[in-house]
């Protein structure tokens, strides 16, 4: 079986002028379809590097990175922007949503701004992700007008629009309290087992890491693996 | 389109923000509208003031001058001079072939061949001097509007009639049906009746000009077949100077453009057309100048949002083209609404009328100069949204999301 990830000897090194902040040094990571994976660590280990690189926000100063047999580090950024759209799902913990767009443009954004508008295809698929996240009754409010828990979950669904292999969450629930960052866990879950959507969560939080099969730590800039 | 769509949406976002730009493009662009109608409107009036009472391009006799002719014998070294008679009057012999072609011209609005000259007025022991202008009867009106200047009298001219003005018949006391004694400068003498008194209001015609027939001056001038000048009025007073110059190809005769007889006009007509581009350069530049500095604004406050497009994968030209798309837009509407307020003002200042029944503000509301402001304010909008839609475009993704 195809890994969906696999991360060999990834380094990075930040540089601003003469001053190196060296952040991850031959990292390895592979993620098999279907894995639920929590990457956790202390403040400042690299997680978010770690998931940027793996996201294609952020070009690696060592290593090779492949997803779903395809080699993704040397891409082009045109490619990669479109490599993104098309296979990869994000989740952040902030403006996740646009402000001016309605709960289910927001879920068909990606697709649309890919094919030049939002078809009535489009709007169906948005429509039943929405059902899914258990918002069908906020459909057509405007971001602006739902709750933190709300824009998670309409995150979650406009992650799934296009179908990705892979969905990378940085701290999906770090802003949420306890009831709404349950639900959203609750929700990866259950896309997961249900889809087989692999998740690479980043995470402070105890029990979303509890929650996830395999937990990944960074320490000093190296991994330590531990599957439950 | 999507990107409309991203938009119009960022455009609604803020309305009042929105509304506001769209009214400094508008009021941009009836400043622009304005002016390029005042401007219009001020050249159309000193043109029409000028050209009103004259003609528009002149059809004179070359100019005669001595010169050697072509030696018959090569073996004689004599040299045969054509000499110019002074006392030959110079004269357009061929005139009604000229005014055949004149007439062939499209453009052309109204042809006067004419026997112009100077004579004196006697009557009893007053005399005063008067420039002839002699012209076909039928044809009285085709370069000074003459008949609907009659004040006494009529302006039909017969065979010994003889139009003056009312500050000329004041002068020496005639009135209408009275004869005078027409002297010219040819030495003829002739008695005339004064048929008709005009008042031009413009004081050297009322005292100096007088017209006849051309049959009449005919004899007086001592011209049997020839005229002296042909007058040319023409629909559209700028393509005088092109005309003049075709003319004077065709015809061989010296053609002079009004604007020649008139220089200072048409050295101020100029001047205030480049001022005129100067402001109408200045209220597009500031319109430009607001479009991207708004739109630059707008890019800076959604760095966050555009991050997280660029992560989800949007490209770098959708996202230009969304700001683009939104110069696009406020450049269209603004720049129509401007005009609809630009025309709309010049329309209500061109109701304001002087006592004597002209404009009081010379200005022309139908020459605002509307598509060429439309097509440069939308072509500008593009433009100036190009320089924050490019730095929107170029947003790293992760800069932007980890604000
Ligand atoms: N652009 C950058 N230039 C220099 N150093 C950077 C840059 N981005 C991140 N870092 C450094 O890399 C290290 C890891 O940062 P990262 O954001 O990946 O940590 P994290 O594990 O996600 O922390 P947290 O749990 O607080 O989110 C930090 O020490 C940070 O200062
Ligand atoms: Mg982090």
């Amino acid at each position: 079986m195809t890994a969906v990830l696999d991360a060999r000897g990834i380094g990075m090194t930040f540089r601003n002028g003469d001053e190196l902040t060296p952040v991850l040094s031959d990292v390895d990571l592979a993620l098999q379809p279907g894995e639920l994976v929590a990457l956790l660590g202390a403040s400042g280990s690299g997680k978010s590097t770690l998931l940027s690189i793996v996201g294609l926000l952020l070009r690696p100063t060592a290593g090779v990175i492949t997803i779903g047999g395809e080699r993704v580090d040397i891409l082009s950024d045109a490619k990669s922007s479109l490599f993104r759209n098309q296979r990869l799902g994000f989740i952040f913990q902030f403006h996740n949503l646009l402000p001016d767009f309605t709960a289910i443009e927001n879920v068909a954004f990606p697709a649309a701004a890919t094919s030049g508008g939002i078809t009535g295809v489009m709007r169906k698929r948005a429509s039943e992700l929405l059902d899914r996240v258990g918002l069908s009754d906020r459909i057509d409010f405007l971001a602006t007008r739902l709750s933190g828990g709300q824009k998670q979950r309409v995150s979650i669904a406009r992650a799934l629009m296009n179908r990705p292999e892979l969905v990378l969450a940085d701290e999906p629930t770090g802003s949420l309290d306890r009831a709404a960052a349950d639900q959203v866990l609750a929700l990866m879950r259950e896309i997961n087992r249900e889809d087989r959507t692999t998740f690479l969560i980043c995470t402070h939080d105890e029990k979303v890491a509890a929650g996830c099969a395999r937990r990944i730590t960074l320490f000093d800039g190296r991994v330590d693996d531990a599957r439950a | 389109m999507f990107s409309f769509l991203v938009a119009r949406r960022y455009l609604g976002s803020n309305p009042w923000q929105t509304a506001l730009l769209i009214a400094g493009v508008a009021l941009g662009v009836t400043a622009f509208v304005f002016i390029t109608a005042l401007i219009n409107g001020l050249a159309t009036r000193l043109t029409d003031d000028v050209t009103a009472r004259s003609s528009h391009v002149s059809l004179e006799p070359a100019d005669r001058v001595a010169r050697i002719l072509p030696n018959p014998n090569p073996y004689l070294k004599t040299e045969a001079v054509a000499l110019v008679s002074m006392l030959q009057r110079k004269q357009i012999r061929t005139w009604a072939a000229t005014v055949a072609l004149l007439e062939s011209q499209a453009g052309v609005a109204a042809i006067s061949p004419q026997i112009t000259g100077s004579a004196v007025l006697v009557r009893g022991e007053a005399a005063a001097p008067v420039a002839v202008t002699a012209i076909d009867p039928g044809n009285l009106d085709a370069i000074s509007p003459v008949s609907r200047e009659i004040v006494a009298g009529d302006a039909r001219l017969n065979a010994n009639g003889i139009l003056i003005g009312y500050r000329l018949a004041e002068a020496m006391g005639l009135s209408v049906g009275q004869p005078v004694m027409f002297r010219t400068d040819r030495g003829v003498e002739r008695l005339l009746v004064i048929e008709g008194i005009f008042r031009s209001g413009v004081q050297s015609l009322d005292e100096r000009v007088a017209y006849i027939s051309l049959e009449t001056a005919r004899a007086l001038f001592v011209l049997p077949a020839g005229v002296t000048n042909i007058e040319i009025k023409l629909n559209d007073t700028g393509q005088a100077r092109a005309f003049a110059q075709f003319l004077s190809g065709a015809t061989g005769l010296r053609a002079i453009p009004w604007q020649d007889r008139n220089s200072s006009l048409a050295d101020a007509l100029t001047a205030q057309a480049q001022t005129g581009t100067l402001i109408q350069m200045f209220s597009l530049i500031s319109v430009l100048i607001g479009i991207a500095s708004a739109l630059s604004l707008s890019a800076a406050r959604r760095r966050s949002e555009i991050g997280i497009m660029r992560a989800f994968g949007v490209s770098r030209p959708f996202i230009a083209s969304v700001f683009v798309v939104q110069g696009l837009l406020i450049g269209i509407i603004g720049a129509s609404l401007g005009c609809c307020l630009g025309y709309g003002l010049c329309s209500w200042l061109a109701t304001f009328s002087k006592p004597d029944g002209s404009l009081a503000l010379p200005i022309a509301p139908a020459e605002g100069g509307y598509v060429l402001v439309i097509v440069l304010t939308t072509a500008g909008a593009v433009l100036a949204s190009v320089i924050p839609a490019r730095s929107a475009a170029r947003l790293d993704a992760l800069e932007a999301i980890q604000q």
